[in-house]
């Protein structure tokens, strides 16, 4: 046997990983789909960019002016602003799904060292951390030139500053990693980036309901900020412009001590990554239990295998977390709307609280938001869809399930808002009501013909417990929308019209009308839709199964 | 005559220029337990894919068990089971509520279903796992779950696509042990397999694809007569050195690695 090789050095190896990145993004353009997305991301980073690059002289004219006037607020908002930003940009970025994992290389001869700078590369070549930086530096040189003496503290505390959104970013991205390895966890993470989301909509309209009860909160709140990173920087910073040498030590000391527990958590999880670990699904039920088989659902009214079908796709529906974001965020609208009378923009939305209006819009807003669900309806079938293929059944009958469950999801959101208008403006009146369940009637039944055939020909795999990239393809959403802006106006002017006119009823019955050739319409899709299937089988096969 | 379990004539499929299968004719016997081999690539997936109905053929015809696969899909659908490449599973069930909707979808009644999963999650050692979702399983553990799945309405032809890959001993003898009651009582397997050894073992007849082209079919006793004819050094051959002289035994020569001499 000829002689053993050596390892390859630190810059070496380091050269190696950026050349398989290069590779990498180079042959990922053989394919339309690659070039499609390098352009997306070079128009987006170019929109973001210029945004990014224009917040610069801001944050630089706003720390001139701190140190300049002596305003002590502004430091720690400018700082405030750069930490949230490259904390929350990267994970909401990442949508929590895994990012590119050095610990893939470790099969390599990979260095601990050259673990743990790849492991930094990957946070400091982050567009946001550029971006950051880049404010940073806009901010030291508003400071320098506002007075160059105070660059003596503010250099090491915007660099110990900088280390530190740095170390808590792969400190974040790390743990996250490891809890998106296992499939319990990665949901539990997607619910609660859903609940993370639904707060962040609460805050307009609590603030503006509760706000001066609140101010107090507020007040000891914004205080007890200046412990945290970017108030111990900002005060590092003005107590050392203003000579308060020990105060100023304190705080950067402060600042180095969280960036070391900081650096302790993560050296935790790179060294558990460094010596392997196996975070495989399998590993966590070790005592999932024995159970007797229960027979399968009998729906009334159902053929077996439609029964049979819709009892799969409801399990599916309760067990996929990203979907309740869909399902909630109607629900959760008409809530925010219910509260929102106290903004800024109250009186000009308080007509929305007309009984007469709130129901019709809320429910307009549960059918925009649910029949998307609609025009991908495979989508989250993945490899399972073979065996529906394969099986000796009807494909139609495979709609006609799904179908049934958006329904049932349309009914079900519909009475929830109906409840809660109840509540917030009283009962909606009849006329209004009826007309409003007949132009959903005629929406949906619409909806559902239109989506079954999109999702026949323009399927694409949607991925459990994930936020990203977890959209329909780029036609099945231009048909959904296109489906929406022409029904939205079919229904609207209806029913301006029959306003108008004075002849209300007649509006009903005319949906009524469109709900019939809708039906028809349905039930023509469905007498294709098995053929369609046969013919696209390789397609849908294709796009629904791939692994990953 | 013998009543055929597969036949198929011309049976031709393309990819753009790529000939994934050419003119293939197969003539598979019910009851037989037949071995569908070939190198990487040779058209094995593409062919099994075409036979369960997943694949459209470029050309040729299919029969199962008699039937026209294209005019009679769902007749012959409800007549087979499957266990295709990638194992089909809708990972977001139980074991027992994926068995119960595959066995429905074969037209079991819901009481039935669930007897013949409890039974099969039982048999195949899965029982404990009840409760676990699909996507926490082993890879043995799914195979496992696909296999029952495909034979739980008692199909009389059953395709593998590479049943024992990825499986650990005791999992391929569960494996071997039910695929063997199943020919005891009259059906038809047609599997594809890598693994030779395991080929030679349990089939009665193979038939060898080579880049798209069926290249031999035959009982294996019949293709080992036909390869040491050739050779008529008087040495009985396994499956693997017939495999290798009839794929072209000057692609099977390995050639020097001038490192590791």
């Amino acid at each position: 046997m000829a002689g053993m090789t050596l390892v390859p050095g630190k810059q070496e190896q380091l050269r190696l990983v950026g050349w398989l990145r290069w590779r990498l993004l180079v042959n990922g353009l053989r394919t339309g789909r690659g070039k499609a997305d390098l352009v997306a991301k070079i128009i987006a980073g170019v929109i973001i960019g210029t945004g990014a690059l224009g917040l610069g002289p801001l944050l630089g004219f706003g720390s001139w002016y701190a140190i300049s006037s002596g305003k002590r607020f502004i430091l720690p908002g400018e700082l405030w602003f750069v930490f949230l930003i490259w904390l929350l940009v990267p994970i909401l970025i990442s949508g929590f799904g895994a990012e590119s994992d050095p610990a893939s290389l470790l099969r390599f001869p990979l260095r601990y060292s050259t673990f743990v700078l790849l492991a930094f590369a990957h946070g400091i070549l982050d567009p946001v951390a550029v971006a950051a930086l880049y404010w940073l530096l806009a901010m030291l040189a508003g400071i320098a030139v506002a007075s160059p003496s105070a660059l003596l503290w503010a250099i090491p505390v915007l660099a110990a500053f900088a280390l530190l959104n740095l170390l808590l970013n792969r400190t974040i991205f790390a743990w996250l990693s490891r809890w998106l390895a296992q499939r319990r966890t990665r949901e539990i993470m997607g619910a609660l980036l859903i609940l993370l989301m639904f707060s962040f909509q609460l805050v307009w309209p609590l603030s503006a309901r509760y706000g001066k009860r609140a101010l107090p909160l507020a007040t000891r709140l914004a205080s007890a900020s200046r412990l945290l990173p970017p108030g111990m920087a900002a005060s590092a910073i003005t107590a050392g412009h203003a000579s308060r040498a020990g105060s100023a030590l304190a705080d950067f000391a402060g600042l180095l001590a969280c960036s070391g527990v900081l650096g302790w958590l993560l050296s935790i999880r790179l060294r558990a990554e460094y010596r392997g670990e196996n975070l495989s699904e399998a590993r966590q039920e070790t005592s999932a239990g024995r159970s007797t088989v229960r027979a399968g659902w009998n729906v009334a009214g159902l053929s077996p295998t439609v029964a049979a079908l819709f009892e799969k796709d409801l399990r599916y529906l309760i067990r996929n977390s990203t979907a309740y974001l869909t399902l909630l965020t109607p629900v959760f609208v008409v809530i925010v709307l219910s509260l929102g009378h106290g903004g800024p923009h109250g009186r000009q939305l308080s007509f929305i609280r007309s009984s007469s209006v709130f129901f019709p819009l809320s429910v307009g807003y549960v059918m925009l938001t649910v029949v998307g669900l609609v025009y991908n309806s495979l989508g989250y079938d993945g490899s399972g869809l073979p065996m529906l293929l394969a099986a000796p059944i009807r494909f139609r009958d495979v709609l006609v399930a799904k179908n049934l469950l958006h329904t049932l999801v349309v009914v079900a959101e519909v009475l929830t808002v109906s409840v809660v208008g109840w509540f917030v403006v009283g009962p909606t009146p009849p006329l209004v009501l009826g007309l409003t369940l007949a132009g959903t009637l005629f929406v949906l039944l619409t909806n559902l013909a239109a989506g079954n055939l999109v999702s026949l020909y323009f399927p694409r795999k949607l991925n459990f417990g994930q936020m990203r990239r977890q959209q329909a393809s780029g036609m099945a959403v231009a048909a959904s929308l296109g489906t929406q802006v022409l029904l939205a106006a079919l229904v609207t002017g209806m029913y301006l019209l029959s306003r108008w006119t004075g002849h209300l009823a007649w509006c009903g019955v005319a949906f009524l009308v469109l709900a019939g050739a809708a039906w028809v319409a349905y039930r023509h899709m469905l007498g294709l839709a098995s053929n369609i299937a046969l013919k696209r089988r390789e397609v849908l096969m294709a796009e629904l199964s791939r692994p990953g | 005559m013998t009543d055929l379990a597969v036949e198929t004539d011309g049976l031709c499929r393309s990819f753009g220029e790529l000939e994934a299968v050419r003119s293939a004719n197969l003539r598979v016997e019910a009851g037989q337990f037949f071995g569908f081999l070939g190198p990487n690539g040779a058209g094995k997936s593409t062919t099994i894919k075409m036979l369960t109905g997943l694949l459209e053929p470029t050309a040729g015809r299919i029969r199962i068990l008699g039937l026209d696969l294209v005019s009679n899909p769902v007749d012959v659908k409800s007549q087979i089971g499957v266990v295709p490449e990638g194992l089909a599973l809708f990972d977001r069930l139980t074991g027992p509520e994926y068995l119960i909707f595959a066995g429905r979808m074969y037209g079991l009644d819901r009481v039935t279903a669930a007897e013949r999963a409890q039974e099969l999650l039982d048999f195949m050692g899965l029982a404990d796992r009840a409760k676990s979702l699909i996507v926490d399983y082993s890879h043995g553990m799914k195979k496992k779950l696909a296999m029952a799945a495909a034979v739980i309405h008692g199909p009389k032809v059953l395709f593998l696509d590479e049943p024992f890959e990825g499986v650990d001993a005791i999992a391929a003898g569960t494996l071997k042990a039910m695929l063997n009651r199943m020919i005891a009582r009259g059906a038809t397997i047609f599997l594809t397999s890598h693994v030779l050894e395991i080929v030679e073992r349990l089939c009665s007849h193979v038939a060898i694809i080579d880049r798209g082209e069926l290249v031999a079919q035959g009982s294996i006793d019949e293709l080992r007569s036909g390869v040491s004819a050739r050779h008529a050094d008087g040495q009985k051959l396994s499956l693997e050195q017939i495999f290798l002289e009839i794929v072209g035994g000057e692609r099977a020569a390995v050639p020097e690695l001038s490192w590791l001499e």
